[in-house]
């Protein structure tokens, strides 16, 4: 088997790094690798491996891996399946073993009501705006600070740091700062002229509220990794556009953005499946309200288990935001292949 | 680099603003922890600081149970980085240098962690800890917290071995080194940066989380920082300087032990360590 597939390896379609060597199994793109793949094609490491290496079965991998594995088995195979069947039985909190299967009753009940897709356009909605802003504004700030100039290191140190400022901490300053009395922002909208708001109670603002909060802690991340990735453009392209006569534009269309824009790609659909399970920054400012303005998926799953008691409806619920983020990441993938078989 | 004046000024007024967007929560969080309560609620918080009452942070210490709380939250967060970090640095190594099968699934597996809502898991989880008695323990905690922060340590550490040329871990094998050897003496050392990326997010994983902690630690002499600090919001007893100190003591660390690393977090993302 494993010489029939080293054939495989001279076929000019398949992108090769992508074959396993010993079973011609497809090995999807890691999450990592993807982001650097475009600098690492040709240099890939399993491709290195001495080719006699490959007739036994190597039990390396498969012991490095398996407290891992083991554990992805304990913390996610098994609470899964467990959520899963939960969400087809009516279990209530009080006895959380002893509900009864009830088929597809809790997502018929939860469509019917309207709960679902109201929660789930809030939650397209909050993620949505946070992952936006978050990457234009990281994206931006990691350009600026990328340049030399006098007091960087105290203007990037003040840019990263909401970032390590924990949730809890930013909902406690965030929501007296939205405290319609007394609070800085609504100082800062009066001296403006303009009208004190209800940030947190009218149900207009809250889930703008609750973006600007997440946006501020989550923006320094996008900033970090960006400007990682802007440090690795080689200065020998920026030198040889620069004697051909580019100019900073033309530098960061042809040059700075291409090398960059894998980075960005990753860093916004880790933002979108960290923004569609967010629990924290929302659940203490609003607790899902003004009348569940900000009642997103996971507030809504927790508030169902824990305040309405019904364990198998919240779990119907959880399984909707899980399958949002799964058809996330399958499009975001299959984007990608396409996109990298076509160049 | 010669940057025209023009462009110059744009990019002042464009960090300008973004610091000062950035910087106003934080300098909040200090101006309100060194106001009194007749000061906020009249109307009055000053728009400098009181700095001269910065000693009155330190009040919360004998006001509240705080010092317990930070000791639990440093207890989980070292926990959580140990234990991420065991399990993290054989999985990264497996995956960036090695096919075998399982490796996808591994993979896909690790990054499913990052999109399960924990809302979801922490009901079939909390059963499973019954059944363990691991509720009420610090060890329940750092298993669970570990569930997600490990995922991220596996990215980071096998992303930056990626970037370590194959050749040099085949010269040390033409030298008879064994796998483990060739990882501990030759690999790690080289993505030493990035080890100190992975363990600055998980220790701030295991420091910042809520809602396990919240869900898992039931007595309040077990609760972390994040639980007792919740527990303030909308309770209206405790003042809100005092409940501001205690964000701000809270917050300092992190953000100070961030800023200290971050410099190489950066360095470490870059490939810079290859090209030595």
């Amino acid at each position: 088997m494993g010489l029939q597939m080293l054939q495989v390896d001279k076929h000019p379609i398949i992108d090769h790094t992508y074959i396993t060597q010993r079973s011609g199994e497809m090995v999807p793109p890691t999450l990592a690798q993807e982001s650097s793949r475009a600098q690492q094609r040709g240099a890939r490491q399993g491709e290195h491996e001495p080719r006699r290496r490959r007739a036994r079965l190597d039990v390396t991998p498969y012991v490095l891996s398996s407290a891992a594995a083991l554990y992805l088995a304990l913390f996610l195979v098994l609470p899964l399946g467990r959520g899963a069947w939960l969400s087809l039985t009516d279990t209530r909190l009080l006895n959380p073993t002893g509900g009864d299967f009830v088929g597809m009753q809790n997502y018929q009940d939860l469509l019917a009501s309207g709960n679902l897709p109201q929660s789930l356009g809030l939650t397209v909605v909050y993620t949505a705006g946070t992952v936006l802003s978050a990457v234009l504004l990281g994206s931006a700030a990691a350009l600026a600070v990328n340049a030399t100039f006098k007091g960087r290191a105290i203007v990037r140190g003040i840019l990263i740091a909401p970032w390590a400022v924990p949730a809890v901490a930013v909902s406690l300053i965030f929501s007296w700062m939205y405290n319609p009395d007394n609070g800085v922002l609504n100082r800062i909208v009066a001296g403006l002229g303009g009208d004190p708001q209800q940030w947190l109670v009218n149900p207009d603002l809250a889930m703008f509220a609750v973006i600007v909060a997440s946006v501020w802690k989550v923006t320094p991340f996008v900033m970090l990794v960006v400007l990682a990735a802007l440090q690795s453009v080689p200065e020998e392209l920026l030198e040889a556009a620069r004697i051909d006569g580019a100019n900073a534009y033309v530098r960061l269309r042809a040059v700075v953005i291409p090398h960059v824009l894998p980075t960005i790609k990753i860093v916004s659909l880790l933002m979108t499946v960290w923004s569609i399970r967010r629990f924290e920054i929302i659940w203490l400012l609003t607790g899902g309200g003004p009348s569940n303005a900000t009642n997103t998926l996971v507030i809504n799953v927790f508030r169902e288990a824990f305040q309405n008691s019904r364990l198998g409806s919240a779990a119907a619920i959880g399984i909707v935001g899980l399958m949002l983020s799964v058809a996330v990441t399958i499009v975001y993938f299959a984007a990608e292949r396409r996109a990298g078989r076509d160049s | 680099m010669r940057t025209r004046p023009l462009a110059r000024l744009g990019r002042a007024l464009v960090l300008t603003a973004m610091v000062v967007v950035a910087g106003l929560p934080l300098y909040w969080l200090v101006n309100t922890a060194t106001s009194t309560n007749a000061e906020l609620y009249g109307g009055g918080q000053s728009w400098l600081p009181h700095l001269e009452r910065l000693p009155q942070v330190f009040e919360v210490f004998a006001q509240t149970p705080l010092l317990r709380w930070l000791g639990n939250s440093a207890v989980i967060a070292v926990g959580t980085t140990a234990l991420s970090f065991a399990i993290a640095i054989f999985a990264g190594y497996a995956i960036s240098r090695f096919r075998f099968h399982g490796r996808g699934l591994l993979s896909f597996g690790l990054f499913a962690t990052q999109m399960l809502p924990e809302a979801l898991v922490i009901v079939p989880m909390y059963a499973i800890f019954v059944t363990l008695g691991l509720i009420n323990s610090m060890w329940g905690l750092i298993l669970a917290n570990t569930a997600f922060a490990m995922p991220v340590a596996v990215f980071i550490i096998s992303t930056a071995m990626d970037k370590v040329p194959y050749e040099i871990e085949e010269a040390a094998r033409v030298d008879g080194a064994r796998r483990l050897t060739i990882l501990g003496r030759i690999v790690l050392p080289l993505v030493v940066p990035s080890l100190a990326a992975a363990a600055v997010i998980t220790f701030f994983d295991g420091w910042n989380e809520y809602l396990f902690a919240s869900t898992f630690l039931q007595s309040q002499e077990k609760w972390t920082t994040s639980v007792g600090l919740a527990s303030f919001i909308g309770e209206f007893v405790t003042p809100l300087p005092t409940v501001f100190s205690a964000a701000l003591i809270f917050a300092l660390p992190a953000v100070v032990f961030f800023l200290l690393v971050q410099r190489r977090i950066v360095g470490g993302l870059t490939a810079g360590s290859v090209k030595g």
